[in-house]
């Protein structure tokens, strides 16, 4: 076990350095940022910014002076906010997290039991309507999805605040939307691993000792169904996360990824390595979590 | 098992209903919906149009303009030019900052040395490019001021209108960091109650403003970054007002019960910026030949909804220096043909124009049209406004050959916020420096910049419209109106400097 901890330890520093790299390299050949804070000034005064700032020194200094700060956690003002880039990412996280979780919970609340009736009775009319709506969902941008939920339910019939975040029922659309987008894979997935497990030896044994269907299904076939969920749902949180931002935009949510976006229209280089960090951070760790969840699901499985 | 779903579901939906109108706000408040917020409240450290909508209902400048666009007395009770290079302010007497502290010459001399900071490396400030003419503040008693300029500097009072006045004492105090997020304090209509990044700022009332009370106690600044979400949003009475309102949704604001629209023409003109540096614009028949090419009036019409004026330069109707006498380029297919055989190019020519204005697509897309049907046969380049964009046209310089666009003049009424940044070559400039070369137009800029003569000042723009009509740096287009959508319950109408100065808005009826 502490092995595979070290070997995952360093794996998640290469991660890490890499992320930075690649976001650090995009950032500096995308741009001068001090042109965009100082639109009419002279060159003389953009050039005393830049050397204030460090933008002057070369590329491969200015790297090793960013990794060096950032491991103490040291992301750099914004040029703009003219605080800590780190705070403002931090402060816009849990918000962001929030989203993203309720969603997933959303997503599998809707999957398992509709894939698992889809794969119980397939063929059926019911399953084939199920599928219908995979399509359907799948087909459909998230912002879209956003904009006719919005116009149904909070313009048309009023049910629910239009836009902002903070009450539960502003948190209700937001969710649903994003959730909407990941909710099809999911079903698909339970469906197609429950057929696989639903008529091995073990499960007609289970049948056999004369339990019930319900039983059998949900304490026999589903454990074993379950383990490439638990694998797409840790990579769907993933891409949740940076797909947030546009359910963030429509709905107006103050998240992370409306920062991001924000901040690399104005090439506010802080912002963007301090956001794209973290989230990379949030990523592995979801990843992590899921090897050993898989542990626990799965005993025939080693860690190493 | 249906009827029972059925139940679930209802159920589910009446546990989420939420009282009606609970995001609406009372009689008391107006709520406006902004693309965004602008990084800080701080008047002097940021220079974003959302975040400047929200200062001028915070602080108060020397100068205001009135929604006729005039100057009008502020902070300052008058001023007068005492000579080229120097001017005097006399200050109002008795103005309350929100701390309660009175507002003196220390405070409006501290507001212009911490964006000009006299002896630092460092400037800081993205205001400092605007104010950069002024040398020196200096106090003369507690109630005069005098601006001392490097050079005549005829812009002074615009500037000024948007230069908000701070405390010296209350910033030394809590810091800027503070002053910028929390700690805001101005002399203007309303002061900060809370400030919720990326959701709302929400002012209330000061009750010692010099002007009075406003009609409304609190207004609130929602950011809403997606247009069909702020729509929304209007029109369930989530907000009263919402800018920038496209032609394709005003049949629909103008049709819905509650909600209307206000339009008014802004400083903002449309134009072709063509490259000069290279064929076939180098050539002045190819230049007027795409001017002759654009069926304006046809574009305004059918693509605008009607709101636009076709401009006979780049120089509008509203600001200083606009000479009537000025013809636009007529609509003239046949003579763009012969102008382009002129130029060199009987048989046409194939050219390339960039665009970052991704609201102006179609239209960017019918001129590269118009123009292929003369001769001029043209590639649109469509690009994501942002920092790729910036590098290549701006920095770079290669946008060959032209871009299309608009320029807003950052609401300067003046014929110089438009011509400096698109024709003066100097280096640092803006486009002027990759695109234009007309011979003498550099020389003529300077000399309108540098005299503070007034009726000087318009001789020499009204030569150098007759100038640019000729030579044509540009194909000349329209100018652009901005259109509030409002609620009907709110009286407000949309300002041609694009403020929103809500002073000036009451409840209706």
């Amino acid at each position: 076990m502490s092995a595979f901890l070290i070997r995952r330890f360093l794996r998640f520093v290469v991660v890490c350095i890499g992320v930075s790299l690649v976001t650090f390299s995009i950032l500096h050949a995308s741009g001068d940022p001090v042109a965009l804070i100082m639109p009419e000034a002279p060159e003389a005064d953009r050039a005393k910014l830049r050397d204030a700032l460090g933008l002057s020194d070369p590329l491969p200094t200015q790297f090793v002076r960013f990794v060096a700060n950032a491991a103490r956690g040291d992301f750099g003002q914004s040029f703009f906010h003219r605080e800590p880039a780190f705070g403002l990412v931090v402060e816009r996280m849990p918000t962001t997290l929030g989203l993203t979780c309720l969603a997933v919970t959303l997503a599998l609340a809707i999957a398992i039991p509709v894939g698992i009736y889809s794969a119980v009775f397939r063929n059926t009319l019911g399953d084939h309507a199920a599928t219908a709506i995979v399509f359907l969902g799948q087909s459909m941008p998230v912002f879209w999805i956003g904009i006719m939920l919005m116009l149904l339910f909070a313009v048309q019939w009023r049910l629910l605040p239009v836009s902002g975040w903070g009450t539960w029922s502003s948190m209700v659309l937001p969710a649903v939307t994003l959730g909407a987008f990941t909710t099809p894979l999911f079903m698909r997935i339970i469906r197609s691993s429950m057929l696989e497990v639903i008529n091995l030896d073990y499960v007609r044994t289970a049948r056999a000792k004369g339990l019930s269907e319900w039983l059998v299904i949900c304490r026999h076939a589903l454990r074993n169904a379950a383990l490439p969920i638990v694998t797409v749902t840790g990579l769907q949180f993933g891409l949740l996360l940076g797909g947030a931002v546009l359910t963030e935009t429509v709905f107006a949510v103050p998240g992370v990824g409306r920062l991001i976006v924000g901040a690399i229209r104005q090439l506010d280089f802080p912002i963007v390595q301090a956001g794209v960090f973290l989230l990379a951070i949030i990523i592995v760790s979801v990843n992590f979590l899921v090897d050993v969840l898989y542990v626990y699901l799965n005993p025939t499985v080693r860690l190493h | 098992m249906r009827c029972w779903l059925t139940g679930l579901f209802a159920l589910t939906l009446a546990a989420l209903v939420v009282p009606i109108g609970a995001g609406a706000q009372g009689k008391d408040t107006i709520t406006v919906a902004l693309p965004s917020h602008a990084p800080t409240l701080d008047p002097h450290m940021h220079f974003e149009r959302v975040g400047v909508l929200v200062n001028i209902n915070m602080f108060d400048s020397l100068l205001h303009r009135s929604a006729k666009l005039e100057f009008e007395p502020s902070l300052a009770v008058s001023w007068k030019a005492l000579s080229d290079t120097m001017w005097e302010f006399k200050l109002r007497k008795g103005v309350k900052f929100h701390d309660g502290s009175i507002m003196t010459a220390e405070d409006v001399k501290f507001s212009f040395d911490r964006v000009l900071e006299p002896g630092q490396e460092k400037k800081k400030s993205p205001q400092y490019g605007n104010v950069r003419a002024i040398k020196e503040v200096k106090i003369v008693d507690p109630d005069t001021i005098h601006l001392i300029t490097d050079k005549p500097f005829p812009l002074l009072l615009e500037r000024l209108v948007y230069f908000g006045i701070v405390p010296k004492k209350h910033i030394e105090k809590v810091g800027e960091e503070a002053f910028g997020s929390t700690a805001t304090v101005g002399t203007g209509p309303w002061k900060l109650v809370e400030w919720k990044r990326d959701q709302h700022i929400r002012l209330e009332a000061f009750d010692q403003h010099w002007r009075g009370k406003p009609a409304f106690r609190y207004v609130v600044f929602r950011a809403i970054p997606e247009v069909a979400t702020a729509v929304a949003e209007l029109k369930t009475g989530g907000v009263d007002i919402i800018r920038n309102v496209n032609a394709d949704l005003m049949p629909d604001l103008k049709s819905h019960p509650q909600t209307r629209i206000s339009t008014t023409p802004i400083l903002r003109v449309h134009y072709i910026s063509l490259d000069m540096r290279s064929a076939p614009f180098d050539k002045k028949a190819a230049r007027q030949a795409a001017n002759y090419a654009i069926d304006k009036q046809a574009m305004i019409q059918k693509m605008m909804a009607g709101l636009g004026k076709q401009v006979a330069t780049v120089v509008q109707p509203a600001a200083f220096g606009f000479d009537p006498s000025v013809a636009p380029y007529s609509y003239d297919a046949k003579k763009a043909k012969e102008l382009l055989a002129q130029a060199g190019y009987p048989n046409g020519v194939d050219i390339t124009l960039h665009s970052a204005a991704v609201d102006w697509r179609p239209h960017f897309e019918a001129l590269g049209q118009m123009l292929t049907e003369v001769g001029l046969r043209t590639t649109v380049k469509m690009w994501d406004p942002g920092p790729a964009w910036n590098k290549f046209f701006q920095a770079e310089g290669k946008a060959t050959n032209g871009q299309y666009g608009s320029w807003g003049n950052y609401s300067v009424f003046d014929a110089d916020a438009v011509l400096h940044p698109l024709y003066h070559t100097e280096p640092g400039g803006w486009i002027g420096k990759h695109y234009a070369r007309v011979e003498g137009l550099d020389k003529l800029i300077d000399e309108a910049r540098s005299s503070i003569d007034q009726a000087k000042r318009k001789r020499i723009y009204a030569e150098i419209q007759r100038m640019i009509r000729e030579e044509a740096p540009s194909v000349f287009l329209w100018t652009q109106n901005d259109t509030l959508g409002i609620s009907k319950k709110v009286a407000y109408e949309a300002r041609p400097d694009e403020w929103l100065w809500l002073f000036a808005a009451k409840p209706a009826n």
